[in-house]
């Protein structure tokens, strides 16, 4: 805000009248379709179409009531296997990029130039090519239609833009405090446990919020490797739910649909600072 | 936690054994620290990466094993493959158009958000929710409606005595409506270049305002050259993004790429040949071609910027 102080000087109010003006009106283009779906999800299914008002002339839960009740399986159990995925991939994703972050940022060990360099090719490489042989792979030890595939890979750091982000942020604390603590007597692991995570905790927060709203989402994974319904997802229950409705239960799909993004605008909500601070950062794309 | 405490205490003095804490034990230490992503690197990455390339030459589907057929699947994507063509099309199209218009809002937004005008994280959160929301099903699901015929952006149309298209079932229509939904995503790179505006010192503009520099001249000779690292970056991620674009187009079309294959992003393509029908050399093979086309591109990208990106030191 200091830097643009210098311009705004010359702006006048009516200068920065105008650009609220702009802001709102963009704004309000862009989450008019969210606040309509909002206010869908409360109306009756004849109210819904032709309709563009927010405010339903008749207000029922009932869409609530008959989403969550779901098809075959409640939109419980998908809202809790969501959870489950989700809850443990952040804590794989935490446990294993932030011990390769701090090889890569702090220790010397041989060959380390060549794993990194390999470690950042990861990066750029599409998904796509290692998607056919992984399902080989999971489904040869039968994992398929188990959270397995979802969840293993996160405990092996496969998340590589993670690591890159906590090695970046590793590499920014003072090299006086680990070797402060080596002359206390403390080898790495120490140095890892008791100076190193404690200072990147808005790092590592940043790694499991994005981890958890990224495997929220995720849609293509569970695809792939869940077939049965009482496992899907939250994003596979919306799915199927939008296949087999149809065009009869909109006011249902909207309600769940508000569900379905209900986790992610809490966390938007209370760390919406951090979030933001983390893709100006480190480029996250969000 | 005490590994190195631990290690074998022949030599008596103190100071020595510091030292020879290197060498062996300590490569074990590092490389216990690097194991997750190692054995994950191995199994998950590099492994499969070779096992794909090699399934490629191969036709394969899950329950023979692997036949080795050499060239046979590129042959028949390149000469005589339809859809491999009109995809590559649609995504093309959609990369060409997406991603620009999602940077220029991007930048525009940014722009007008670096005024230091009162509100400031007010806006960049509300303009950075779509980002984040983006990726969902529950968007996609919105979106079809946004776009459906009595949906709400003909309502809106309406209001302007303008009867829309059934936007989303009318093929002529329905990949401009995702690369809408890209571009209402312009919240992330808007960010970063937010990010980037900050770091252009205010002086260079007042020295330009002094020189009688108008604001055009100001964004082009001082803002788009200072900022051509920020554009860069942006760029490269958002098209890569959009080459890899799945969910809204799945959602969407009910997975079929449809209408008449309109939405039929590369990736559905190699979604349906790998898991509907379960050609998998040959979703392989499409899968290399899609990694040697983002590796040209960014090499390319790469290769260029040194005539258009400026770093400042």
């Amino acid at each position: 805000m200091t830097d643009a102080a210098a311009t705004t000087q010359n702006v006048g109010g009516a200068r920065s009248l105008l650009y609220h003006v702009i802001l709102c009106g963009v704004s309000l283009v862009m989450l008019y379709p969210l606040l309509w779906m909002l206010a869908s999800s409360f109306k009756p299914d004849d109210e819904i179409f032709g309709n563009a008002s927010l405010w339903p002339d008749s207000f029922t839960l009932d869409a609530y009531i008959r989403g969550w009740s779901g098809l075959t399986v409640s939109f419980g159990t998908f809202f809790w296997n969501s959870l489950v995925i989700a809850v443990l991939s952040v804590i794989g994703n935490v446990i294993s990029c932030s011990l390769a972050a701090y090889a890569f940022a702090r220790l010397k060990f041989p060959l380390k130039n060549f794993w990194f360099a390999l470690m950042l090719g990861t990066l750029m490489l599409p998904y796509h090519v290692t998607l056919i042989p992984q399902y080989v792979l999971f489904l040869n030890l039968d994992w398929v239609n188990t959270f397995l595939p979802l969840v293993v890979p996160k405990f092996l750091a496969a998340d590589a833009f993670f690591i890159f982000l906590l090695y970046q942020f590793f590499r920014g604390i003072p090299r006086e405090l680990d070797e402060a603590a080596i002359i206390d007597g403390a080898g790495p692991w120490r140095i890892f446990w008791s100076v190193m995570l404690p200072l990147s905790v808005p790092a590592l927060a940043t790694a499991a919020i994005f981890t958890f709203i990224w495997t929220w989402d995720d849609f293509f994974g569970p695809l792939i490797y869940l077939n049965d319904a009482s496992q899907y997802t939250v994003q596979l229950g919306l799915r199927t739910f939008v296949d087999s409705t149809g065009k009869s239960d909109w006011s249902a799909l909207f309600a769940m649909s508000v569900v379905a993004l209900i986790p992610v605008l809490l966390f938007f909500g209370v760390f919406q600072r951090l979030l933001i601070e983390g893709i100006a950062t480190t480029g996250l794309k969000g | 936690m005490t590994t190195t405490a631990q290690i074998p205490l022949t030599i008596s003095e103190p100071e020595k054994r510091s030292k020879r804490r290197g060498g062996w034990s300590r490569t074990l230490v590092s490389y216990s620290f690097l194991a997750p992503w190692l054995i994950g690197f191995l199994g998950l990455t590099l492994g499969p990466t070779l096992a794909s390339l090699y399934l490629s030459f191969t036709n394969f589907d899950l329950l023979q094993d692997p036949q080795f057929i050499g060239l046979a699947n590129y042959q028949r994507i390149v000469t005589n493959d339809v859809k491999f063509w009109h995809s590559m099309q649609v995504t093309f199209t959609y990369v060409i158009l997406a991603v620009p218009l999602k940077l220029a809002f991007a930048l525009g937004l940014a722009m007008v958000l670096n005024r230091g005008i009162a509100g400031l994280p007010l806006y960049r959160a509300l303009f950075y929710l779509p980002s984040l929301l983006g990726a969902s099903v529950a968007i996609a699901v919105l979106w079809r409606q946004l776009f459906a015929k009595d949906g709400l952006a003909n309502v809106a149309l309406g209001f302007f005595g303008i009867q829309g298209p059934s936007w989303i079932s009318d093929p002529n229509y329905s990949l401009y409506t995702l690369v809408l939904l890209s571009v209402w995503q312009f919240g992330s790179p808007m960010i970063i270049f937010l990010a980037g505006l900050r770091q252009i010192p205010p002086d260079v503009y007042e020295a330009a305002n002094i020189d009688g520099a108008n604001k055009v001249q100001q964004f082009f000779k001082i803002t788009l050259p200072l900022l051509t690292p920020v554009v860069f970056f942006n760029g490269i991620v958002q098209t890569i993004d959009a080459f890899k674009a799945f969910t809204p187009a799945f959602i969407i079309s009910e997975g079929t790429g449809g209408p008449i294959d309109s939405t039929l992003f590369y990736t559905l393509y190699l979604y349906q040949e790998g898991f509907a029908y379960f050609r998998m050399g040959y979703a392989s093979a499409l899968a290399w071609i899609l990694l040697i086309i983002i590796a040209c591109f960014t090499a390319f990208s790469f290769l260029t910027s040194r005539y258009w990106v400026h770093y400042n030191d």
